[in-house]
């Protein structure tokens, strides 16, 4: 069964470089986690007591201002941010897209990186060979394909990227609001392949400031502000 | 101190276990670096002929064997250029690689090990300049050339830690890659690259017997020039390499889940 399972988690990291000169007590920003003092050093509270639970089938979105801590959360799910508190319990496959670029190199084609890219996902070439036809159809790139990677619009890295990474059905897909690079059409198709991966007992974690993409694809909508969780509603059709 | 260890191995064996995915970059990388040009990758071969030339040129002492001078300077230079672009290049290598760091699983040992292959790579094009030179220069071909090749395995075998330990130094002192990039420099006029040592010299005998780069050097210098093992510099060579692997992988083990947070 998938899910996902986070219990009071927290993480506070401690910064290299001196924020600001005011005086050294302890502040609240308008954007971002917490800024602490301890002596000499200072410490950013990213992730303050989150806790929430997911299971198959659920897409949430998470909202928020600039620095509340979205991307901090999904980087956590993901394992590349180790919290500093709390228990995270997560059981499927888990694939992110945080950044387009990642595993894509300027020079090499959008077929070299497609197999790059699915080498970095730890496919194998059996995999990355069967799936290669279909990442292609899938972002409709056509002809471009043989072309470097750089010669790309936004858009059709955007659909590049989310095909190469969709392409293997993570059980659990992580994504942060570049989705929103592509046009209206690579949207609605995004949307589709989303929908089945979430009918197919997945679960879907998006961190989007465009309020109309959280409406059209999550059903739970997760509100954090200072790394805090302020409030996680359920989406209406949901609801319904 | 075991999970310190315990950790390290962890990363190292995953990184193994995607050996695939280090070997595919750095062949990007090579490339990517000669991409346009009309001599591509064969740019890193001209280039250590003409520092070869330009040395031997320059400095070939006065009434000594010419042939001699020149397989010295060749085989030093391989090796110098070899350690001073693998530690230069290792001091920004978590930079480098920030968007993968922070947009991916991978085991930070999977860029040490990319930066491990671009440079054995990038020095096979000076071995082959090298080999080409030796052989015209006249050292005779013996069994002792093993011994040779042995000492560029065990630099080999040293690298990867090399390369951790001042990719850490970097991601947390970053005046380290502009104080590294000039020691280094410098550092090729105290290390015997071109000059040798007769004894006569009271700085170069001191920078001879106490530049750890010199036993580096000697290992793979030595048994082709003078048709001897070594033994006092490879086990300086063997004992630094041990020791650069143990400082690693504590490095490795206490520090690779804080360098997402230090780029």
């Amino acid at each position: 069964m998938v899910f996902i399972k986070l219990d009071n988690v927290s993480l506070v990291y401690k910064l290299h470089e001196k924020l600001t000169l005011s005086a050294p007590d302890r502040r609240m920003s308008d954007t971002g986690g917490r800024i602490a003092n301890s002596g000499r050093n200072q410490f950013v509270q990213a992730l303050d007591g989150v806790s929430f639970e997911l299971k198959a089938g659920d897409r949430l979105g998470l909202v928020g201002p600039n620095g509340a801590g979205k991307t901090t959360l999904l980087k956590v799910l993901y394992g590349i941010y180790e919290p500093s508190g709390g228990s995270i319990a997560i059981n499927g496959k888990v694939d992110a897209l945080f950044n387009i670029n990642i595993g894509f190199r300027p020079e090499a084609t959008g077929r070299r990186n497609i197999v790059l890219r699915g080498l970095i996902s730890g496919w194998t070439e059996a995999e990355i060979e069967e799936k290669m036809e279909e990442i292609i159809a899938f972002s409709e790139l056509g002809d471009f394909i043989d072309l470097p990677f750089k010669a790309y619009s936004q858009g059709m890295a955007a659909r590049l990227a989310f095909a190469a990474s969709t392409a293997l059905e993570p059980e659990i897909l992580l994504m942060d609001e570049w989705i929103s690079a592509g046009d209206a059409s690579f949207q609605e198709k995004a949307k589709r392949r989303m929908d089945e991966l979430a009918e197919k007992a997945g679960i879907i974690v998006l961190a989007s400031h465009d309020q109309s993409l959280i409406e059209r694809v999550c059903t739970k909508t997760l509100t954090l502000r200072h790394g805090r969780v302020e409030s996680m509603t359920m989406a209406a059709m949901e609801a319904a | 101190m075991i999970s310190v260890v315990s950790g390290a191995l962890d990363d190292i064996s995953r990184a193994m276990k995607l050996r695939r995915v280090w070997i595919a970059l750095a062949h990007e990388d090579i490339g990517d670096q000669h991409r346009r040009t009309t001599l591509g990758p064969l740019w890193l071969l001209v280039n250590y002929l003409a520092f070869v030339g330009t040395f031997v040129f320059v400095f070939q002492p006065a009434g000594k064997d010419a042939a001699g001078y020149s397989a010295y300077v060749a085989i030093g230079l391989m090796v110098w250029f070899y350690l001073m672009e693998v530690i230069t290049v290792s001091v920004s290598l978590f930079k480098r690689e920030q968007s993968f760091i922070e947009g991916t699983t991978l085991p930070l040992f999977v860029y040490v090990m990319r930066l491990t292959v671009q440079s054995a790579i990038r020095a096979g094009y000076a071995i082959a300049g090298c080999v080409v030179i030796l052989l015209l220069s006249g050292p005779a071909l013996t069994i002792a050339w093993l011994w040779s090749l042995a000492g560029l395995l065990l630099i080999l075998v040293a690298t990867p830690a090399v390369i951790a330990i001042f990719a850490f130094i970097g991601a947390f002192f970053p005046d380290s890659e502009f104080i590294v990039g000039n020691l280094m420099r410098v550092g090729m006029f105290f290390t015997p690259v071109f000059w040798v040592n007769n004894g006569q010299d009271p700085v170069q005998t001191y920078a001879y017997n106490w530049n750890p780069f010199t036993s580096f050097l000697e290992v793979v210098r030595l048994p082709i020039l003078n048709e001897e093992f070594p033994v006092h510099d490879f086990t300086l060579t063997g004992l630094t390499t041990l020791a650069a692997w143990v400082v690693a992988l504590m490095l490795l083990g206490r520090y690779r889940r804080q360098v997402v947070f230090m780029i």
